[in-house]
């Protein structure tokens, strides 16, 4: 089944089943999708994920690590909703607050605030209820002035923080960060560790993926190798990770 | 209405007020000057045409300007979405690659958009009234029906378009020849009336004939349109919407493969 995300008062639990995303190439090396299929000949295909299998079950967190081309990206794609699997069955419950974009999902000629406006909407809330959220998120972003300046002047470090305020704000049931703590100073981080807290605590579940391994550890327990697109080692941080070190 | 549905229609309404606020902001920009780029575009693009249709045919047609403005008014949003439409998804990449929305929304802000444009540029049509004394008649009741249609039409070219901004982004600039050619095989430059021979039967054919007139008969011979007139650009639309609206729905969970 592959159920969009809703808002539900019973937790969250995300479930992959066997889940594959394949990607298609014409013979110039362009994407090619089923519907495009029709006009342009499929000569090459690869898999961003293969045969990945995951429960999350209320309050886990899932520290996604792996080389750069892993699939780490791919497959909270997947988790968000943003790329559908070709293969296998996906759940993903409850509201979810995403930073997955290298962007944070930010459009960069439009300030602070119309991106919070425009993100908050798009994330599930009302438009008045985004409006109502609007002071909380510029406090809780730190921006300041620049909250109303457009955000192609903000460092990465703002346009996260931007971004997580906004996640902050639609109080999200499935928290997904990638490589969000590289972007983001120590003082900010320590903001992230408690939203990632605070939605466990609620029965959510946070999966984020990256490379530094001291942050992700502190805000999820458990931990996925990703080689190739698949999963090659589960389970507790503390065993990965070594395990993936010295590989 | 029942909750459940007063509540999609809102969802649906606050997600084209956002897709479409933020549009307008990144493609017009913002402050005073966004109004005036908006209404001067059409003028430019009327004063363009208008200066062809006197060196090809000199000006002793009546009311020359207002009947070109018939046409260039509603050929501007059905333009200006294409163009919109187009690079549309490109746009917001990093919201689609970010997270998961009503993707079919997408061409719909496209159009709204631009359509908040057209209403501006409507007011080029009471000036040349004015201008040219052409009196109101009640055949200008037929004009909200013929602004209908044109929004209509619009929003279904928006979806081919955006298709094949995602599909052959390279093709764009093919895509606005190919509007601006269908343009002049339909009586933009001149009334139907002064069109003779085959084309004269012909030239029905193009959606944007019948619109072209209706406008027309509403604002500038004070008559009701036939019913070709309205038919024929609705029928194109209603087709055009049956057609690569499903297409386009079962393209967009694959979106964030074709933009990441």
């Amino acid at each position: 089944m592959t159920a969009a995300p809703q808002p539900t008062a019973a937790g969250a639990v995300a479930s992959l089943d066997d889940v594959g995303v394949r990607f298609d190439f014409d013979h110039l090396g362009r994407v090619v999708t089923p519907g495009l299929s029709r006009f342009r000949r499929i000569t090459a295909s690869a898999w961003g994920l293969r045969h990945v299998e995951l429960r999350l079950d209320p309050g886990e967190g899932l520290a996604l690590v792996g080389p750069t081309g892993s699939g780490k990206t791919t497959l909270l794609r997947v988790l968000a909703a943003v790329v559908l699997p070709d293969e296998g069955t996906y759940e993903v419950r409850g509201r979810v607050g995403s930073l997955l974009a290298t962007d944070a999902g930010l459009a960069s000629l439009l300030t602070g605030r119309e991106n919070a406006e425009l993100l908050g909407v798009l994330a599930g809330l009302t438009l008045e209820e985004t409006r109502a959220q609007m002071e909380a998120v510029d406090a809780r972003s730190h921006l300041g002035a620049a909250f109303d300046r457009p955000v192609h002047t903000y460092s990465q470090g703002m346009r996260a923080r931007l971004g997580l305020s906004v996640v902050q704000a639609i109080e999200p049931d499935v928290l997904l960060l990638d490589e969000v703590f590289e972007a983001l100073d120590h003082e900010y981080r320590a903001v992230v560790e408690q939203l990632a807290k605070d939605v466990r605590a609620r029965g959510g579940v946070v999966v984020a993926a990256g490379h530094d391994h001291h942050a992700l550890e502190r805000v999820c327990p458990r931990a996925a190798w990703l080689e190739e697109g698949r999963i090659r080692l589960e389970g507790p941080f503390e065993e990965v990770i070594p395990a993936y070190l010295a590989a | 209405m029942s909750a459940g549905l007063r509540s999609r229609v809102r969802r649906t309404l606050d997600l084209l007020h956002v897709l479409t606020v933020s549009d307008i902001r990144v493609r017009y920009g913002r402050g005073r000057l966004q109004a005036v780029k908006w209404v001067a575009d059409p003028f430019a693009a009327l004063g363009v045409y208008l200066l062809l249709i006197i060196i090809l045919f000199g000006s002793g047609t009546e009311a020359v300007a207002l009947s070109l403005a018939c046409a260039i008014v509603p050929f501007q949003l059905l333009l200006a979405t294409v163009i919109n439409g187009a690079g549309a998804v490109n746009l917001r990449s990093s919201i689609i690659l970010n997270m998961k929305f009503p993707g079919v929304l997408i061409p719909a802000s496209a159009m709204v958009t631009e359509s908040i444009a057209f209403i501006a540029t409507l007011s080029i049509l009471p000036v040349l009234m004015i201008v040219y004394q052409v009196g109101v008649t009640f055949a200008i009741l037929w004009l909200p029906v013929a602004i209908a249609i044109t929004a209509l039409l619009a929003l279904a070219l928006a979806y081919p378009a955006t298709l094949l901004g995602i599909w052959y982004p390279d093709l764009a600039p093919f895509v606005v020849s190919v509007a601006r050619a269908a343009f002049f095989l339909a009586p933009g430059l001149i009334a139907l009336d002064a069109v003779t021979g085959v084309a004269r039967d012909l030239l029905p054919i193009n959606p944007l004939t019948g619109l072209f007139e209706m406008y027309r008969d509403a604002i500038l011979y004070g008559v009701s349109p036939e019913a070709w007139e309205l038919l024929v650009p609705l029928g194109a639309a209603v087709l055009i919407l049956l057609i690569t609206v499903p297409f386009y729905r079962r393209e967009q969970p694959n979106l964030a493969k074709l933009v990441g």
